[in-house]
């Protein structure tokens, strides 16, 4: 075999997928059109379907992956053909009731907006985290935590479920996410107000969190899987209408 | 000696001797430093699958958490170990198979202790919570173009050996060589400059990053564990490779093959569906090269039961191409069927460690039982530490495939029964995790053999014989001859 | 042995042969980059443009509705008040040179 033929070779087998599977996809995709509600919809909205998430997203989407967390939670809800994921309570948006409609869908791509990489995840040692937000929110309506000072208290230590548990949730006693004791440090009780954790904490100081946890627990709070209050195109919906007779 | 035919010109062995000795240095060094890193890797390893199932673990220790653990475990896996073992057996096989001294061995020296200083700055950075957070694309921005410069510092000089090389016959093993140290580089830094540099869609990045993880395997660790096969198994039989059409045809059908591979991890997801089914259907074909492959090694020694027993090399090497065999099959039974239910399990671990262990690492020790006595001028002074690393590597290997691959089918299947709770497929996946740190236990206890025996080779205290350390006859037969009486002082002349 | 191939020049053209494939791709990385970072205007843009539109109205008629002339008649007048000389007030103040 001939040098020349040789690299010629490896060029064509290598340049091909190159540019078909990273470049062309890679332009491509930094060009989606945005869903327009005109024609496909039936609730008359208007416009494009243009969901907003607040928070800090960049920052705390950083601290997500230099903790590490995608090697044990995802954030993918499959289609129904690749995975059973959209029918797991709560993960992938929350079914119908009488507060609320179905707002179960597939991930878009319009759910990592403001993050540079999607953290899809390794493996789900944890939960899926796509809807995360919304469902701390759900269900601790009506109880004395909110969802930042529960995932506080679960990040500073997830084995004591003692100060977060609600009723009957189903927690793992003995979770498997780290205890990032990191993200926190100890002040003295009478300077750390309300931030302070309701744990054990040694005489005279109390635990709050570091902005580092400030930010990855805003962009916690920030992974919803429904709309953010606005309407969802039908073509997106999991469950979507029947269509109106004509 | 086993290695030169009967017709071997005197030449060509001063040839070889002085190759050898002009490498000894950097080759040294990759393997040494290389083991270190094995062995941190492997500790890292125990911690990090500790974690999954016994999470009070080393619960105090910040810096040791899990996520920040599991990157740093797997960086140094890959790029202080699988990258320094690679170097020590590309610089060494290219130089000997071109017939070539090697003309820089200081600047090949100066850039290998570079690659280790980014290495460890970048798995340091990762364990003080400065990781990118993009799976085997963790170290620091800043650490990649060091790494890059390195490797070319340390590559080049093979490039240009086989461009001088005189005219003749080109070997199998030197296409993959070449191959190798053509792929990393691109696909290394089309990676880094799509995920980091240019402003995309996170999803692409993130696609990119998955098309890295798999070619990373496919296209640079495969072909040196290939080309190292291609170069003991015959050398050691002392016979031809079997054909050199199959070795051609499973070239290529690895080239046009392996880019395609990566994506689909990201089955589901909101990009073009051609990405994911092609990766998918790159690790279901990749059965076509590892069939070609380890056809054509195996029949190379095949009828030479005796000589792949005795020699470490060609057991090691016989043992890694069957891996590749087991790999490629377990791939393509995994992607085809019930792909949904591994996605997001311990298989895809189970996956990486087969192919960076029970593939490539197990090729690369098969490489370095041959290599460190011919470039020392020493041989292997023990066989019970061979063996002992041998075998304990195979249990290593085969329990995390079972625990991992075939494990994380269990938990797959219990995470997709959406109807139960979570709970009751996180708790089969501890199970399995408690196989998987035994597994780490295994081979670090391997691994400690083999670290040692290498370290006092690299120490100069290997035997000084023309005899091979071979790992068979009974305990008392030494290669140097029947062994005397304990108190038998007469007996001077053996 | 054919020593033929191996010489200074040969190996010289050989290490630039050698630098060009390894970089090759990242060449053409840089080469494909203009093509991979097209303008592209986003959804947010998009619906921007109304909002965008009233904004630069409301500015402009602000901006007419502003008259120097009488803002610069009242500027007068408050430096006039500003530049008076203190006197004491009904009330006593700390530091006041007037106390």
């Amino acid at each position: 075999m001939k040098f020349k033929a040789f690299i010629l070779g490896l060029l064509v087998s290598f340049g091909l997928p190159w540019l078909l599977a990273i470049v062309a996809p890679f332009a491509a995709m930094r060009n989606l059109e945005p869903v327009s509600y005109a024609g496909i919809d039936i609730d008359g909205a208007e416009g494009v379907y243009l969901p907003k998430r607040s928070g800090r997203i960049a920052e705390g989407s950083a601290i997500y992956g230099a903790e590490g967390c995608y090697y044990c939670h995802t954030q993918l809800i499959r289609p129904t053909y690749a995975g059973s994921d959209l029918w797991r309570p709560d993960w992938a948006g929350l079914k119908k009731t009488a507060d609320h409609p179905d707002t179960r869908r597939e991930t878009l791509a319009s759910d990592y907006q403001g993050e540079k990489v999607a953290p899809i995840g390794v493996m789900r040692v944890g939960h899926d985290l796509s809807n995360l937000g919304r469902r701390l929110e759900y269900n601790l309506k009506g109880t004395s935590l909110t969802p930042e000072e529960w995932l506080y208290l679960h990040l500073y230590n997830p084995r004591d479920t003692e100060p977060y548990r609600i009723g009957s949730q189903d927690i793992k006693e003995n979770s498997a996410c780290p205890s990032k004791r990191g993200l926190f440090r100890e002040v003295p009780k009478n300077l750390a107000g309300a931030e302070a954790l309701h744990v054990d904490a040694p005489a005279g100081l109390a635990i709050v969190p570091t902005d580092r946890a400030r930010a990855l627990v805003s962009y916690l709070i920030s992974l919803k899987k429904d709309t953010m209050d606005q309407p969802i195109p039908q073509s997106l919906n999991f469950n979507p209408a029947s269509p109106v007779a004509q | 000696m086993p290695e030169t035919t009967p017709t071997a010109d005197a030449n060509d062995v001063a040839l070889r001797s002085a190759i050898d000795r002009s490498l000894r240095h950097p080759v040294m060094f990759f393997f040494t430093s290389g083991a270190v890193w094995l062995a941190v890797a492997a500790v890292l390893g125990l911690i990090t699958s500790a974690k999954k199932h016994m999470p009070e673990f080393l619960e105090g220790v910040s810096f040791l958490d899990a996520g920040k653990i599991d990157a740093a475990h797997i960086n140094a896996l890959i790029y202080g170990w699988g990258f320094q073992a690679a170097f020590g057996v590309i610089i060494w096989l290219m130089a000997r198979l071109s017939r070539k001294e090697c003309s820089s061995p200081g600047l090949i020296l100066t850039a290998g202790h570079v690659w280790n200083g980014a290495v460890m700055i970048g798995v340091i950075a990762i364990l003080m919570g400065r990781g990118t957070g993009v799976p085997w694309m963790e170290f620091p921005t800043f650490v990649w173009p060091v790494l890059l410069l390195s490797y070319i510092v340390i590559t080049i000089w093979s490039l240009i050996q086989f461009q001088v090389r005189d005219a003749g016959h080109v070997y199998v093993s030197q296409w993959y060589l070449l191959a190798a140290m053509l792929w990393f580089p691109w696909i290394y830094f089309t990676a880094n400059v799509f995920v980091f540099s240019f402003e995309g869609n996170p999803l692409m990045a993130a696609g990119i990053a998955s098309w890295f993880k798999g070619t990373l395997f496919l296209l640079f660790f495969l072909p040196v564990a290939i080309a190292s096969a291609y170069f003991l198994a015959p050398k050691i039989t002392g016979r031809p490779v079997y054909s050199y059409n199959i070795a051609l045809f499973g070239f290529w059908s690895l080239a046009v093959i392996g880019p395609w591979a990566g994506m689909q991890k990201l089955t589901g997801a909101p990009i073009p569906q051609f990405l994911p089914y092609a990766g998918a259907a790159a690790m279901v074909l990749i059965l076509i090269p590892a069939f070609a492959v380890s056809w054509n090694i195996l029949k190379t020694v095949a009828g030479h039961g005796e000589t792949v027993s005795a020699s470490p090399s060609l057991r090691f090497t016989a043992a890694g191409i069957i891996g590749f065999l087991v790999f490629a099959a377990l791939s393509a039974v995994t992607h085809l069927f019930g792909f949904k239910l591994i996605q997001f399990s311990y298989t895809g671990y189970g996956f990486d460690v087969l192919g960076l262990y029970g593939v490539f690492s197990l090729c690369a020790f098969g490489a370095i039982y041959f290599i460190v006595p011919r470039v020392t001028r020493r041989e292997w002074l023990s066989r019970r530490f061979i063996t002992w690393h041998f075998y304990l590597s195979l249990y290593g290997t085969i329990s995390v495939t079972l625990c991992a691959i075939v494990g994380g089918l269990s938990q797959g299947e219990g995470i997709e029964a959406w109807n139960q709770s979570f709970l009751a497929g996180a708790g089969r996946a501890q199970m399995y995790g408690w196989g998987v740190t035994f597994s780490w236990g295994f081979l670090l206890l391997s691994n400690l053999f083999f670290g040692l025996h290498l370290l006092l080779m690299w120490a100069r205290l290997g035997r000084r014989s023309s005899h091979p350390t071979l790992l068979t006859g009974h305990h008392t037969d030494s290669p140097h001859g029947p062994e005397g009486e304990v108190d038998n002082y007469g007996s001077a002349t053996a | 042995m054919d020593h033929n191939r191996d010489n200074p020049l040969r190996r010289f053209s050989a290490f630039w042969i050698a630098l060009l494939l390894v970089g090759c791709f990242g060449i053409a990385c840089i080469i494909i980059r203009p093509v991979t970072h097209a303008r592209v205007e986003s959804a947010y843009e998009m619906i921007s443009e109304e909002r965008l539109e009233t904004k630069a109205e409301i500015e402009k008629a602000q901006a007419a509705a502003l008259d120097p002339e009488k803002l610069e008649v009242s500027r007068e007048a408050s430096v006039v008040t500003l530049n008076q000389t203190p006197t004491a007030g009904a009330m006593p103040l700390p530091g006041a040179p007037t106390n």
